[in-house]
């Protein structure tokens, strides 16, 4: 029977130079999937305990999802994958465009680099044939750059994923670039790349990628873009604040239908949330210690959504995706075309170091992207750092004349600057806030907000109490693409899954902190269902449809000929996640140094704003979650009889 | 499955020109031999084949159509949702989306930029999951 996978994975020692093809058993993808399952599969085993993330026993894997290719929708992202850097943990970033179907038109599931190379190279396949080539003249060019002089040499079709300078200079915080404006951006994964000298990956293949039901392929997806072309009536994006507002001030919320968030998505983009967010109190401001009231609608009209769809020329749908949440802007005093700063970009760029400037915005973003450095993690730093500067942890001689303040444009680019050139201040500040707080010294870790080593994104876990447990408990901290509360509502397993609460029809804001068995439950929920996502290759915004209304477990049956019901793919994303788990207890992480700063905790609760005297106990949380995956409650630890139970050796 | 060539084959190598994964190999005038790891059942070789000596994945022979009048996709726009599963279908890199909407919405379309590359395979057609792309003698996407 057809399968949607190649059975497939290519290695290469970039030490010796050798690049060997492995074949996996169909029982790795009946337990693992493709994509981020795959990748924790070959690297739990591959990678010695204990090895330096930098070194040569460091692997990196570029993996496809299992359904991209066979017909689905919204199930074009590829997973990078590799022992973080940043959190010496299980570390994976998650990208779209169009590499994920490249990568299995070359025939494999995935390709893993192991080794450092003596002088830089590229990986270049065309048609089957594997070769790493020299690219000594790539090295020091940008992002961007790189891939049009890949393109010039091996034709507009072939699929690219490179790293900028951040990688090459090997900052903490860089990325995996693609599409010219793609970023595999989380976990530093960039700075592994750039320390095995390998600049870029070059797929071009025609492989065709088969489906076990073609036909039923087409009808559920037929099903799916019923629901995406489902329009609803939008106010116009300067209304969004007041809705935020109100979602401030009311004291009794409603579970909420992701078909409005889709619908937004499919209009403004990620950022058709910013204004509101910054009102409701999701997005964090002034380095996570301010409130709407230091960022009013007065400010943060300047980054109304309205302001950025006028920038747009045309959408930009990474592969399979009928909604198109991307764009492609012109933007003032830049020249050419720019992708469209997401939500996470606007934000971290904008309110958290309370820059209110929509171009500098555009400006930065396209910086970051050509550099190849995550945009969350460098406004991040950058808010740290002004945050220092204020406090007088760093002083002008410090930051080579920089004044550093709060919503000066001008410095805080000159300072993202210097952090991708990695001069004076900005070498201090490449490798993210832990990194520079520990090398400023003097209490300023009190001023940096991370979990485990990596910068959480723009979404406050005081206001969805959701975030900060995914930010704390996930064996990859700081991310955000794995659970909340919101996302729960939105993902509505209940109605495909056995056994998970079903939401409220009304419930108080205060419920949400309150820390019951239900919690754990959802979180646990989200966290293997995204696991299983992951591994599909599937998109979170198309999820948000809701179960029902994106078929992804139906999808997965047809496609693989399996036969296998939502509670056996729950599964799976259980083994998923668990193994990565058992992946950070190898290299010696204790899960409980994960937990998000305590400013973002809010164990000393905000004084005003959405958010006032909101906290959340993670600690508290983290042993239902932990207990409900079989780990030990008291550690996180997986325990043996669970490793045994999911086939885990 | 892959194609096969017959003995008929007399080595004009037209079949490995118009080959977009690389798969046939042969000195020239001489027997050709198709690849059945690397055949991806698109069919150019036999649509080319002068001498009437490929057969298809089961084992029909092919015939040769004058390449003028091969088939090409053709778009229908209120289908389309520019989920772009035909441009990376395509083997041979003639279909882009475009850098422009639609005259009526915001959402780029499929192209055929390079429409003499196209080899007619129809992978577009039929990987489109809306349906929005016919195979039709004319080339007007």
């Amino acid at each position: 029977m057809p399968k949607p996978y190649m059975g497939k994975i290519l290695m290469v020692d970039l030490t010796s130079g050798t690049i060997t093809e492995e074949a996996i058993a169909d029982g790795v993808y009946e337990q693992y999937l493709s994509g981020m399952g795959l990748g924790a599969y070959v690297l739990y085993n591959r990678i010695p305990a204990g090895a330096d993330p930098m070194g040569p026993d460091n692997i990196l894997g570029f993996c496809s999802g299992l359904l991209t290719g066979s017909g689905s929708l919204f199930s074009g992202r590829w997973t990078l994958t590799g022992k973080s850097p940043l959190t010496g943990c299980w570390g994976d970033a998650n990208c779209g465009g169009t590499f994920s179907p490249a990568i299995k038109r070359c025939g494999y599931d995935a390709i893993f680099f192991s080794g450092i190379s003596d002088t830089p190279v590229y990986l270049y396949i065309k048609n089957g044939a594997a070769e790493l080539r020299d690219a000594t003249d790539l090295w020091g060019q940008d992002a961007i750059a790189t891939e049009e002089l890949l393109e010039a040499r091996h034709g507009l079709k072939a699929g690219i994923a490179v790293i900028g300078p951040a990688g090459e200079k090997l900052s903490l915080i860089a990325g995996v670039c693609t599409d010219k404006g793609r970023i595999a951006a989380r976990s530093g994964l960039g700075a592994v790349m750039g320390s095995k000298k390998l600049k870029a990956v070059v797929l071009d293949g025609v492989r065709r990628i088969a489906a076990a039901d073609p036909a039923a392929m087409k009808r559920l997806s037929r099903h799916c873009n019923k629901w995406v072309g489902f329009d609803l009536p939008l106010t116009p994006g300067s209304v969004f604040a007041r809705v935020g507002s109100f979602l401030r001030v009311t004291p009794v919320l409603f579970p909420q239908d992701g078909l409005l968030y889709t619908n937004i998505l499919k209009k403004w983009g990620t950022g058709g949330m910013n204004q509101a967010s910054i009102e409701m109190g999701d997005a964090p401001l002034k380095n996570w210690e301010g409130t709407n009231r230091d960022f009013p609608i007065t400010k943060s009209r300047k980054i109304n959504p309205d302001l950025i769809l006028e920038t747009e020329i045309v959408k930009y749908h990474c592969y399979s995706c009928p909604l198109g949440c991307g764009g492609t802007c012109t933007a003032k005093g830049m020249p050419g075309h720019t992708h469209k700063p997401e939500y996470e970009s606007i934000l971290a760029l904008g309110g958290l170091c309370m820059n209110e400037d929509l171009d500098s915005i555009y400006y930065l973003n396209e910086l970051l992207n050509r550099a190849g450095m995550d945009t969350i993690s460098a406004g991040a730093t950058a808010a740290f750092a002004i945050e220092c500067y204020e406090k007088g942890l760093l002083t002008k001689e410090d930051t080579g004349a920089l004044e550093l303040k709060w919503g000066d444009t001008e410095a805080t680019v000159a300072l993202i600057k210097k952090m991708i050139n990695r001069e004076g201040i900005g070498d201090v500040l490449a490798d993210g806030t832990k990194v520079a707080a520990a090398k400023i010294g003097r209490g300023a870790e009190a001023f940096t907000v991370h979990a485990g080593g990596q910068e959480p994104a723009m979404h406050d876990g005081r206001n969805d109490p959701g975030f900060n447990v995914h930010y704390s408990l996930e064996p990859t901290p700081g991310r955000h693409t794995l659970g909340a509360h919101l996302y729960y509502e939105m993902f509505q397993l209940w109605k495909r899954v056995k056994g998970l609460p079903k939401p409220k029809p009304l419930y108080t804001k205060s419920s949400k902190y309150k820390i019951d068995s239900d919690k754990a439950a959802m979180a646990a929920a989200c966290s293997r269902f995204m696991s299983l996502a992951n591994g599909a290759g599937m998109c979170m915004f198309g999820l948000f449809l809701g179960a029902k209304r994106i078929p992804t477990f139906d999808w997965l049956n047809a496609a693989t000929g399996w036969t296998l019901s939502p509670e056996d793919y729950m599964t799976i994303g259980e083994r998923i996640q668990t193994l990565k788990q058992a992946f950070n207890i190898k290299h010696g992480i204790k899960p409980k140094d994960n937990f998000i700063s305590a400013r973002a905790q809010g164990t000393v609760p905000q004084r005003e704003g959405a958010n006032k005297g909101r906290s959340v106990d993670v600690e508290k949380l983290a042993r239902d979650y932990w207990e409900l995956f079989g780990w030990d409650p008291a550690t996180g630890k997986p325990k043996e009889e669970t490793l045994r139970k999911l086939g885990i050796s | 499955m892959a194609y096969t060539i017959t003995e008929k084959c007399n080595g004009c190598d037209a079949c490995a020109r118009v080959c977009p994964a690389d798969a046939i190999t042969g000195e020239k005038k001489k027997l050709h031999i198709i690849s059945a790891a690397r055949c991806i059942e698109c069919g150019a070789c036999g649509r080319i084949c002068p001498h009437a000596s490929v057969l298809n994945a089961t084992g029909a022979l092919c015939e040769m159509i004058k390449r003028s009048e091969w088939l090409k996709p053709v778009l229908i726009v209120k289908s389309c949702t520019a989920c772009g599963i035909c441009v990376d279908a395509c083997p041979v890199g003639c279909l882009a989306m475009s850098d422009l909407p639609r005259k009526k919405g915001v959402d780029p379309y499929p192209w055929l930029q390079n429409a003499k590359a196209c080899i007619s395979c129809s992978f577009c057609s039929q990987d489109c999951p809306a349906d929005a792309l016919v195979m039709r003698k004319t080339a007007n996407l």
